[in-house]
């Protein structure tokens, strides 16, 4: 009776949380039984619950291939880059508009940083290739104006992490810096203040007081991205890099995989069975890190 | 507090059970659908009391000129008259349309009728085993497509069974050569010094290498990695320097039979021997030439054909029909004096297998509501004369203006054929007893290659042949997954060493099966051709 009144005590809360109960309702819990496709083979005219059921069968492909190393390293490092040095970056951009007295000016570069954002990848990976290609690209046309050869951009497999991940910084940095912007403006003034009276030089307060403070924003966020860490960025990958298989030994990560292995053959219960697969591991990651942080710091644990 | 949030969890997992279990449920319902198609109704359905919509899914850009807006509701009254019904085209477009079509396959609700479909491009086989399409019964087909059922012959029905049921109409009363090659420009070719032409593949590099050298402004041919093109090249230099011929439906293009005289046994080209070394070796070589743009692999966004018409590509790659059916008249009035070629794959071999008739074909949606007005109003538009005219080739008046010997038409005056033009992508039914010759017909550029075509062409013989793949499908998707990423490479010369690279590309092949998948497939020609 008194969990109902407890409930009931903080009834307008859960009715701000209705939206987002739905969403994942609808979302995400409703069409979860479907991931039995992955366990059949599926037939359109029997439906997904009535379709013959093969066991793992699904799952061959994926171990067979001999990529599947190669795939989860790709990923799975990408995404370490793109966490680490991007929450690096953004922190360190944070704490520059920060410093930034002229507000003007900081709205302005604040404004140009974020734009990259709202740009669609098809788009991007355009500009890219404008930009970078051999016979024809800008920055290809401007290095051999100075008299110097360019490289092969486009058949050089090594190449590519960099541009990926200066592209996604590019992209990502203005969005994310944000957030940190917004935990340095919640910063107590008083410690900063207080910091000042004691002699503190702005490089003082930065290591003493602003980085502490952003620690558990960084957790947080470090969190929410290791869930998602064998989940590739899929648009971005495959707009960049397209069909050139020149490339994918550094650039091919489990969506780029499965969507040509996809392409190619149209089999549901395969990519149904890939994304399961990524599913589990991203649990496991989840739970596994959330633990380590609970041991660590067991204020900054999700759950 | 977790004790409800746990019964709140349950309640939703049972409650999502119960969300899909009752969208499962059309299942049932479909399946019995085959039983009231194979149900023996000796007389067509008589037309229903209510307008019914019949949807019609073909393949194409939704249509800006006036096949929407003037022509189908001229078609709509003539199939409102007869059988109560209405036409509604589903446009599967162009970007990404296999794997468009597939989806609206796979998820059709009774939203689907007539579906065109093809076994060399549409995965027709495929998605009849995934029960996409309707087996249709021989007493349905005489009710309601009695025109069709008269005109197709015994041994073409054959080829359109899949365990022992028809599947398909075929589109198999209508003559074409659909056999890649390339368009080349023949001004250019003379300038080359070749006076007849280009007619083997070194005659294309000479051609090639002319145009680099004398034309700067113009790529010798503007490629793009499409994965169709470096299948059409790798199959096209097969034609022409070995007697192999393709076999459809095995989901990666790794499978050709040895030879007209020993067709039932897969060729060991990519696993052996010299001719494909010789291949890559070549394409290297016009790689580094400088034949297409360095950075090919990426280079997606243009139009090589376009890029043709503007003479900024010198060649173009595709079928016999767009060559003689329409390129070479617009290359005339693009590039005066062009006189457009077409070297075709396997000409140095006369290596060419006339059209397999289920290059187009129409099905029956699995689902659909009403299988037997489906089949009813494609025997019509398939068959009588005012009804094609107007589905294929639109208004008289309007879209042609039929010429006295009423066979061939002329355009009416000030006619565009991007805003004017109608037509409604018929290419599972074309009738050559009601076709119409358009303007746009090279007439002696098609006779000279057909009477070539008739010399030296054979029947394509693996039209009886629907493969079961289910005991080689990892297998097979492994082979496809290596296919595109090395393919692409070898056919335009990427490979810094061709051969080391045809050599690592032949073990990667033998790991991941390719063997097991010759011996499969030539186990099941030999049980399909005793």
């Amino acid at each position: 009776m008194s969990k109902i009144r407890r409930l009931l005590a903080c009834k307008t809360l859960i009715l701000m949380c209705l939206p987002a109960i739905a969403f994942f309702f609808f979302f995400s819990y409703a069409p979860m039984p479907g991931a039995y496709v992955a366990f059949t083979k599926f037939n359109y005219n029997d439906g997904i619950f009535a379709s013959k059921f093969i066991g793992f069968d699904n799952f061959k492909f994926l171990f067979q291939s001999g990529q599947l190393g190669i795939l989860l390293r790709n990923t799975v490092l990408y995404n370490l880059g793109f966490i680490l040095i991007g929450n690096v970056v953004q922190m360190a951009v944070a704490i520059l508009l920060s410093e930034i007295m002229s507000k003007r000016f900081r709205k302005v570069s604040q404004s140009i940083m974020f734009l990259p954002y709202f740009i669609s990848d098809v788009l991007v990976a355009l500009i890219v290739y404008n930009l970078l290609n051999y016979d024809f690209g800008f920055i290809s046309n401007l290095v051999r104006s100075f008299g110097f050869e360019m490289p092969k951009i486009y058949s050089n497999a090594k190449a590519w992490p960099v541009v990926i991940i200066l592209v996604h910084l590019w992209k990502s940095t203005g969005y994310g810096s944000v957030v940190y912007f917004a935990a340095i403006m919640g910063i107590d003034a008083e410690m900063i203040e207080a910091a000042k009276v004691d002699g503190a030089n702005g490089f003082r307060r930065i290591i003493h007081i602003m980085l502490p403070c952003l620690k558990p924003t960084f957790i947080i966020l470090l969190l929410f991205s290791l869930g998602g860490i064998v989940r590739g960025n899929f648009s971005l990958f495959y707009n960049l890099v397209g069909l050139n298989s020149m490339l994918y030994t550094t650039t091919d990560i489990i969506e780029t995989f499965v969507y040509r292995s996809m392409m190619n053959n149209f089999n549901f219960s395969q990519s149904s069975a890939v994304g399961l697969f990524q599913s589990v591991v991203g649990f496991v990651i989840v739970v596994s890190v959330n633990q380590i942080v609970k041991k660590i710091e067991p204020d900054n644990a999700l759950f | 507090m977790k004790k409800a949030l746990a019964a709140l969890m349950a309640l939703l997992m049972a409650l999502s059970l119960a969300a899909c279990g009752s969208g499962s449920s059309p299942a049932p319902a479909a399946a019995t659908n085959p039983d009231s198609g194979s149900a023996p109704a000796a007389t067509a359905a008589p037309a229903p009391a209510k307008k019914t919509t019949i949807t019609y899914m073909v393949t194409g850009d939704v249509p800006t000129n006036k096949t929407m807006t003037d022509v189908l509701p001229k078609v709509n009254e003539l199939l409102g008259a007869k059988f109560n019904a209405e036409l509604n085209v589903k446009w599967i477009e162009w970007t990404d349309y296999l794997s468009k079509y597939n989806l609206e396959l796979a998820s059709q609700d009774g939203n689907l009728d007539l579906i065109g479909t093809a076994t060399d491009w549409l995965d027709a086989w495929p998605n009849t085993q995934r029960g996409a399409f309707l087996p249709l019964s021989e007493e349905m087909l005489k009710a309601n497509a009695p025109l069709t059922y008269a005109q197709v012959p015994a041994d073409h029905w054959d080829l359109c069974k899949y365990d022992g049921q028809i599947y398909l109409l075929p589109e198999d009363n209508f003559a074409q050569w659909t056999n890649h090659g390339f368009m080349y420009r023949g001004d250019w070719a003379k300038e080359a010094g070749l006076a007849n032409g280009v007619h083997s593949w070194d005659q294309l590099g000479q051609y090639f290498g002319y145009v680099k050298s004398a034309k700067p402004d113009t790529i010798p041919w503007d490629a793009k990695p499409d994965a169709s093109l470096v299948a059409q090249l790798s199959g096209g230099w097969l034609a022409s320097h070995t007697k192999n011929i393709y076999i459809e439906g095995l989901r990666v293009d790794l499978f050709f039979g040895n030879s007209a005289s020993d067709p039932y046994t897969v060729s060991n080209y990519f696993l052996e021997g010299s001719e494909f070394e010789n291949f890559a070796k070549n394409q290297k070589a016009w790689s580094d030439a400088g034949y297409w743009k360095e950075d090919v692999l990426n280079n997606t966004t243009i139009d090589t054909r376009q890029e043709m018409h503007e003479a900024l590509s010198g060649a173009d790659q595709h079928h016999s029909m767009t060559y003689y059916g329409g390129e070479a008249k617009r290359m005339e009035e693009y590039q005066p004096g062009s006189d457009l070629g077409f070297f075709w794959f396997g000409e140095e071999q006369g290596n060419v297998v006339s059209l397999n008739i289920t290059h187009g074909a129409m099905a029956i949606a699995a689902r659909s509501k009403s299988p037997e007005l489906a089949l009813q109003i494609y025997d019509y538009i398939r068959n009588d004369p005012e009804a094609y005219h107007l589905f294929n080739y639109g208004i008289e008046g309007q879209q042609y203006v039929l010429a006295a010997d009423g066979k061939t038409y002329t355009r009416p005056e000030g006619f565009v054929e991007d805003t004017d033009g109608a037509g409604f992508n018929y290419w599972w039914g074309r009738n050559d007893d009601l076709e119409f010759v358009g303007p746009l017909t090279d007439i002696p550029k098609k006779e000279i290659l057909e009477a070539e075509y008739d010399k030296v062409s054979i029947v394509y013989p693996y039209g009886k042949a629907v493969f079961n793949l289910d005991s080689i499908s990892a297998e097979l998707d492994n082979l496809s997954n290596l296919y595109n990423t090395y393919m692409p490479q070898i056919v335009y010369g990427k490979a810094a060493d061709p051969v080391a690279y045809v050599a690592e590309f032949r073990e990667k092949l033998k790991t991941a099966g390719y063997e097991k998948c010759i011996a499969e497939v030539n186990a099941q020609l030999a049980a399909t051709y005793k």
